[in-house]
């Protein structure tokens, strides 16, 4: 039992964590919420679908073209909406939820509204002990604490990973010292695309494509960034894990359909007794 | 009694009302029940823009509130067989201690935030209600074959269009006071208000209570006229969509903006359906809807009135070209 639940937990928990960086990435960089986040993640999950199941390209190719259709995605919204919304966080807000609504009908005129299973990446399950996962879930896991591990390294090694973070530091003080904030919000939204579609492949595999997959994982997204707190990528990481655990607590111990409801109610705790996050550094 | 501005608008809202009297007359069935939809949604839509057209706390969470009062009802109804004057009532009084639910992460937080938590509310709403005791509320499925206050397109059309119009000239009018004046100015800068000596937790509290009212009265009419409720449907993203979409489209914080928002969506959807049938007419209308508001985030009322103002005064400039 316990070990199921620490297993489950660890590897669900990686997966929110993958789910929700791209997220916390645009957030912390441009103080904006991209609310068709979870749209980003269902057009990853259906181009890898349209490549992988329809055309036949192999798995490798498709997660590749997948992620390059993410990035793509992330850059036009940062080009079309983003940059001319300038600042105006809830004209940002409300101008991606309607575009989220947007790509969902998109995905239902090119795709039908009926949902569509994915082939496994991985078929199989792992066996130990009393505890079994599938290889899906665990490939995601280790996916995601790759892929963070990479960008950890971007984003502190490197010289546009540095240019990000003086953008989330500090815009003026960045311009001065001669990075140009749009080019690098720029990039972060293309990062931030890429990410959601690599995590979208997974969640689709994971749970089925249909035209409403969006709103899950823009929920956990959202949650994850309110319980770590705005602008902090390890308290990202601790949120992710924080929920992960909670829902696998909740689906054991009480019941699966409450797991929604269990990271509801922190989200609703958190903002009211706690809005700065558990490690955030500004309220916003 | 009135100032000129005031009068000139209550001249439109009785123009507008009298036109709308008139209409069932002239129309066909069908459109009277397209025009019920666009009243309801007008009257959701009001709600949202006394409490978040004003005071700058944008609601996601609008659909909780109208759920809160349409399951209300649905269930006295169903389960005790209340009448309908006794439920409904009740129904208004629930949301709005719903709404005061709703109030106090406002407290704290605002912007963005508030948006979140609001969604919270009714993604949290969507799982309980299909989970907690579903041999009550009906579970995934919901509820059908509730009472009706009144049956026939027209008696509808009459019932929820008087409904509208007289939550929408208040909501108007109450704007238009000394207290919609604070309300906007808490929507500007909540800080500067409540150095000026008023108390902000009172005006928001207040703004929340007139926005639950209409959205319970309004969620449990319209439960009442569709007989049935569901979860999906009602606590969902779409629908939530379809009211924020009408107030910005319309202009938020104007009141008659929304109601014009409301009318407009729902009249497009309707004209768009013999050219396209299929499901890209969503996909058409949710492009033209985001196309607008990046045009103009202030909706179209904004560009209505300054192509009024603009006719007006180049008419006013031609006169005195003409009389120099």
């Amino acid at each position: 039992m316990l070990i199921h639940i620490l297993v489950q937990g660890l590897l669900l928990s990686g997966f929110y964590a993958l789910i929700a960086i791209g997220f916390t990435l645009i957030f912390s960089v441009g103080r904006v919420l991209n609310l068709a986040y979870g749209a980003f993640l269902m057009v990853g999950g259906y181009v890898y679908y349209q490549s992988a199941q329809i055309i036949g390209l192999g798995k490798i190719p498709s997660f590749v073209i997948a992620v390059l259709a993410g990035v793509l995605l992330g850059a036009l919204v940062y080009l079309l909406l983003v940059k001319r919304l300038r600042g105006d966080a809830i004209a940002i807000e409300i101008s991606t939820l309607i575009l989220a609504v947007v790509l969902q009908a998109a995905v239902i005129v090119v795709f039908s509204p009926s949902a569509k299973s994915m082939w496994p990446l991985i078929p199989g399950v792992l066996r130990f002990g009393s505890a079994s996962v599938t290889y899906n879930i665990l490939v995601a896991a280790i996916t995601s604490w790759v892929v963070i591990g990479l960008l950890f390294v971007f984003i502190m090694k490197t010289h546009l990973g540095r240019a990000i973070r003086a953008v989330s530091m500090d815009v003026k003080g960045a311009v001065i010292s001669g990075i140009d904030p749009d080019r690098i919000n720029l990039v972060t939204w293309g990062i931030s695309g890429g990410l959601a579609a690599l995590a979208g492949v997974f969640l689709a595999t994971y749970t089925q494509l249909d035209p409403g997959m969006w709103v899950a994982p823009l929920i956990i997204a959202v949650a994850v960034v309110i319980v770590g707190g705005i602008g902090s990528i390890v308290g990202s990481l601790v949120a992710a894990h924080v929920i992960g655990m909670l829902e696998i607590i909740t689906t054991t111990m009480v019941g699966a359909e409450l797991r929604g409801v269990a990271t509801m109610l922190l989200i609703i705790l958190v903002l009211v007794f706690a809005p700065k996050g558990l490690f955030g550094k500004a309220e916003l | 009694m009135f100032s000129e501005g005031t009068a000139k608008g209550l001249a439109g809202w009785a123009i507008f009302g009298v036109l709308m009297l008139i209409f069932p007359l002239v129309a066909s069935t069908g459109m009277v029940r397209i025009f019920v939809f666009a009243n309801f949604l007008a009257i959701f839509a009001i709600s949202w823009d006394v409490l978040s057209g004003k005071t700058g706390y944008i609601s996601f969470g609008h659909p909780f509130l109208i759920g809160v009062g349409g399951y209300t009802t649905a269930l006295l109804t169903y389960h005790l067989q209340l009448p309908l004057y006794v439920t409904i009532p009740i129904a208004v009084v629930v949301t709005m201690v719903a709404g005061t639910l709703f109030f106090l992460p406002a407290l704290r937080i605002r912007g963005t935030y508030f948006a979140l938590v609001t969604l919270a509310f009714m993604e949290l709403m969507y799982g309980l209600v299909q989970v907690i005791a579903p041999t009550i509320t009906g579970g995934t499925r919901g509820l059908s074959g509730l009472p009706t206050l009144v049956t026939g397109a027209i008696p509808n059309y009459y019932l929820s269009f008087g409904v509208m119009f007289v939550l929408g000239v208040s909501a108007w009018l109450l704007i238009r006071t000394r207290l919609g004046t604070a309300l906007s100015a808490i929507g500007m800068d909540e800080e500067a208000v409540g150095a000026s000596g008023l108390n902000t937790t009172k005006l928001k509290l207040f703004a929340f209570m007139v926005s639950a009212m209409i959205a319970g009265l309004g969620g449990a009419l319209y439960i009442h006229y569709l007989g049935s409720i569901a979860p999906r449907g009602l606590f969902d993203v779409s629908f939530l969509f379809t009211i924020l979409v009408a107030c910005l489209l319309g202009g938020a914080g104007t009141i008659t903006g929304p109601i014009i928002g409301a009318f407009f969506l729902t009249l497009l959807l309707e004209w768009l359906r013999p050219f396209i049938p299929g499901q890209e007419r969503y996909l058409i209308y949710g492009v033209a809807t985001l196309i607008l508001y990046m045009a103009q985030p202030k909706g179209v009322y904004h560009i209505f009135r300054v192509g009024i103002n603009r006719t007006v005064g180049l008419m006013q400039g031609v006169q005195r070209g003409a009389s120099t």
